[in-house]
């Protein structure tokens, strides 16, 4: 890697020194630093598929991080794969970090160990403290601790991943279950005249988000994994998705919308029209508002919550009992809630075991609306997987196959960036030809 | 220090994993205190021919209960991590149509079996010279008699249900809905309970009961069958839900000033029966769910043979003429699945279809094309440096 040395050592300055002149070492220091970052740009924009590496002390360091001269340092260094700066002092190693997020508007993250980085551990959008050595004041004012420095590629490239992944799956999920339930209502309503009817007994309407659909989304938001922490380790190019934010694009967002919007359409038209204006069961009774509200209502709960199950690709035993539990205990509170006295429960009054229980078009009503709201979901799935598989999910499947060990699957997925990158250069260029191990 | 013995001893155990074997997940879970578990990470033993397609499973290392514990805070818990294979879509898409193809024929042979006939009187009712005017001739009061004949398409056995279907009526209009008294109708002493009723709440200084627009405008027309100029009686008996009759509808609360406003919005009822016997009362507030809506009127207990001839003597009293509303008259037997309703079947029958469809399609896709893995085609999204 070629080298880029700013430094002050120079024969000039030392006899400035020894001179004593504030004002003059201070001139020719400035200058000098301004001379040595310009050949320096000039050299790197002269070749620019070449590596350099930029070392700078932190006495230039002084002169580099003033008013004028910050913009072309900043150019110069973000030119370079790696910088070193030596010798710089707390706010020195600060306002590098300032000067990096102000200027390139990127994330930043910083990680030290002792109390002469706090400033810049405070000054970086992320701040990793290892604790250790040097005590625990790094560690106090960071956002994430860890205890050694090699653990910091397991955190980005592991956990910052399903990180990330869960947070944008969980909003797009929720977007998702509240459009299907709003829609439902908004197209009941256009039924009644838009008199403000709600389709569902009030109690239905409010605990919607809180008893039957939260625990599913609490735990997809705490469990999800769509590639197991080895397979993130071993294909590092995942975490770009992250970057890149690929998960949470605006076409991810608007599509699970639709989605929603489409279950709510499939879920309203076929109820309504299977259920009315005929008698519903055996004795010629008629499904009223009670009933066709109830049976909604549970075709959305329904199908909400194996949506969830459709769409995560990682079932856990919690999940299970979240997802499975949560229709069950739908069932109960229906049962519960039709036992209580009419002053109570007012529509729902035995609902469920005089009106749906015992009726077979219930029954049958139900599992058709379920099934018909997750085919487009599936089939949408099973074509993207087939045609245009997302790259979490050509390791999911690589991870299927058991082609993982494979080295020329391997290497073909790892070789999946068509940018020229100089970061990272010595890590490249000392993997290449080694197996990826953890 | 216990956190990095176990990032540490993760990290070891990644690269000694080598074959792995597929074990039932959630018997080993609990009991066994399995250490070092991968979740997430499968490999397929056995060859091409094994049936062993499953995606999850569990590794067994030597049992270790300190760590047992700390699987869930390790984020290591067993897991299924379902993946959408070739052999699952096409297996779900035709499981789904297999299922849905014979229930669909079964409700169509239950929808085919009912027989239903459906007479719309409003218009016929009404006498020719007030055709131009039928809210003035609704509105005079007397007797509107009008006789009616329906012919009995195919046999039809006991009970045959008696409807009378109304379109374009909202009953369920928010406002209308909330103007009953629930109280009023359980308990004979919240008589004065009226607020949410309004405006049928008071009529004369005195509180209406029942009180309420829904109870204000109970249908009134009435229906009288024969057969060969023999009577066809209709039970009007049990034709509401049992918890209404005897939970929301007082054994004790009788009807008092009803209807005795300026305005009379439908039937008046007498006041010598008490309401959880006024059967019509209590089906008419149960509210429908949607503007075309069938109530139940009564139940026919003798069989009908193919070609007879009922005549229907109706009292057409009801003003649905002022909304453009429709009064139809329905008989209809029921199934196991309810009354006549194609709907369901054909739709079962259409989704099974559309799924044999997609099964066939992905099928001669996945023959055609077999997916290659080695696809050297970049990502689109990693083109830009840094960019979305």
């Amino acid at each position: 890697m070629n080298q880029i040395i700013i430094n002050l050592e120079t024969p000039e300055i030392k006899v400035l020194e020894k001179v004593g002149e504030k004002d003059a070492i201070a001139k020719a220091s400035k200058e000098s630093v301004f001379r040595q970052i310009s050949e320096g740009k000039a050299q790197f924009t002269a070749s620019s598929s070449k590596a350099f590496a930029l070392i700078i002390d932190g006495k230039s360091l002084q002169y580099a991080l003033d008013d004028d001269m910050k913009k072309l340092f900043l150019e110069l260094a973000l030119g370079c794969a790696s910088v070193i700066c030596c010798r710089s002092s707390p706010k020195q190693k600060a306002l590098v970090t300032r000067l990096v997020k102000a200027g390139t508007r990127k994330t930043t993250l910083a990680i030290g160990d002792g109390a002469n980085d706090v400033g810049m551990l405070q000054e970086a959008d992320i701040g990793i403290g290892i604790s250790g050595v040097e005590g625990m004041q790094a560690v106090m004012s960071s956002d994430i601790a860890i205890a050694q420095f090699r653990f910091l590629d397991r955190l980005l490239l592991v956990h910052g991943h399903w990180c990330y992944r869960r947070i944008s799956s969980m909003i797009c999920y929720f977007f998702y279950k509240n459009m299907t339930f709003g829609f439902t209502v908004f197209l009941y309503e256009a039924h009644t005249s838009f008199s403000a009817k709600p389709a569902y007994n009030d109690w239905f309407l409010s605990l919607y988000n809180v008893v039957f659909t939260s625990l599913p989304v609490i735990a997809l938001g705490i469990f999800d994994q769509d590639v197991s922490a080895r397979f993130c380790l071993k294909f590092p190019l995942l975490y770009q998705e992250g970057v890149q934010n690929v998960l949470f694009s605006w076409r991810r967002i608007i599509g699970w919308m639709f989605n929603g919007l489409c279950s709510a359409i499939i879920i309203f038209f076929l109820c309504t029209n299977a259920l009315d204006p005929q008698a519903f069961n055996k004795d010629g009774k008629i499904a009223e508002f009670q009933i066709l509200g109830a049976t909604m209502y549970t075709c959305l709960l329904w199908v909400v919550n194996c949506q969830m199950a459709l769409a995560v690709g990682y079932l856990n035993v919690v999940q299970h009992i979240c997802i499975w539990g949560g229709i069950g205990f739908w069932y109960l509170f229906l049962l519960a809630y039709g036992a209580m006295p009419p002053k109570i429960s007012t529509t729902a009054y035995k609902v469920f075991v005089e009106g749906l229980a015992l009726a077979p078009s219930f029954w049958v009503v139900t599992f058709f609306v379920v099934i018909s709201a997750l085919i487009p979901y599936f089939l949408y799935n099973a074509i993207q997987r087939r045609f245009f598989p997302t790259y979490h999910g050509m390791l999911q499947w690589i991870g299927h196959e058991g082609l993982s060990d494979d080295p020329k699957y391997c290497k073909m997925l790892n070789q999946r960036s068509i940018r020229s990158i100089t970061v990272g250069f010595t890590a490249l260029s000392l993997g290449k030809n080694q197996r990826w191990e953890s | 220090m216990s956190k990095s013995y176990f990032m540490g001893h993760y990290r070891m155990g990644n690269c000694t994993e080598k074959r792995l074997q597929t074990i039932i997940w959630f018997s080993t879970f609990s009991t066994l205190g399995v250490h070092d578990v991968h979740a997430g990470f499968v490999s397929v033993t056995g060859g091409s021919g094994s049936f062993v397609d499953s995606s999850f499973f569990l590794a067994r290392r030597s049992i270790h209960p300190s760590v047992a514990h700390s699987r869930f805070t390790q984020q290591e818990l067993p897991a299924c991590k379902p993946i959408l294979t070739p052999r699952w879509v096409i297996s779900a898409f035709m499981l789904v149509s297999l299922v849905f193809i014979p229930i669909g024929v079964a409700s169509l042979f239950a929808s085919r079996d009912v027989v239903e006939i459906i007479d719309g009187y409003e218009t016929h009712c009404i006498p020719q010279e007030f055709r131009n005017d039928k809210v003035k001739y609704i509105q005079t009061p007397g007797v509107k008699p009008c006789i009616r004949t329906m012919t009995v398409p195919k046999h039809m056995k006991k009970p045959i249900y008696v409807y009378y279907q109304l379109d374009n009526f909202y009953q369920n209009h928010r406002r209308y809905v909330k103007s009953r008294s629930d109280v009023q109708l359980r308990e004979n002493k919240s008589e004065n309970d009226v607020s949410s009723c309004e405006p049928e709440d008071i009529a004369n200084g005195m509180p209406i009961v029942p009180c309420g627009l829904i109870a204000w405008s109970l249908f009134n027309d009435t229906y009288n069958f024969s057969r060969n100029n023999q009577p066809l009686t209709v039970n009007k008996k049990d034709i509401s839900w049992k918890s209404d009759r005897d939970h929301k509808f007082g054994k004790n609360v009788f009807p008092k000033n009803f209807q005795s406003g300026k305005l009379v919005g439908g039937a008046n009822l007498s006041s010598s029966i008490p309401l959880s016997e006024q059967e019509d009362l209590i089906v008419w507030m149960r509210t429908a769910a949607l503007p075309t809506f069938r109530k139940l009127y009564g139940k026919i207990e003798v069989d009908l043979q193919k070609g007879e001839v009922i005549n229907v003597t109706l009292e057409n009293n009801y003003n649905t003429y002022s909304f453009n509303g429709k009064k139809k008259l329905v008989l209809s037997t029921t199934s196991w699945l309810g009354g006549k309703n194609d709907f369901l079947g054909i739709a079962y029958l259409t989704v099974g279809g559309l799924c044999l469809f997609l099964a066939m399609a992905f099928t001669v896709v996945y023959l055609i094309k077999p997916r290659r893995l080695g696809d050297p085609s970049y990502l689109s999204w990693n083109r830009n440096p840094g960019g979305h």
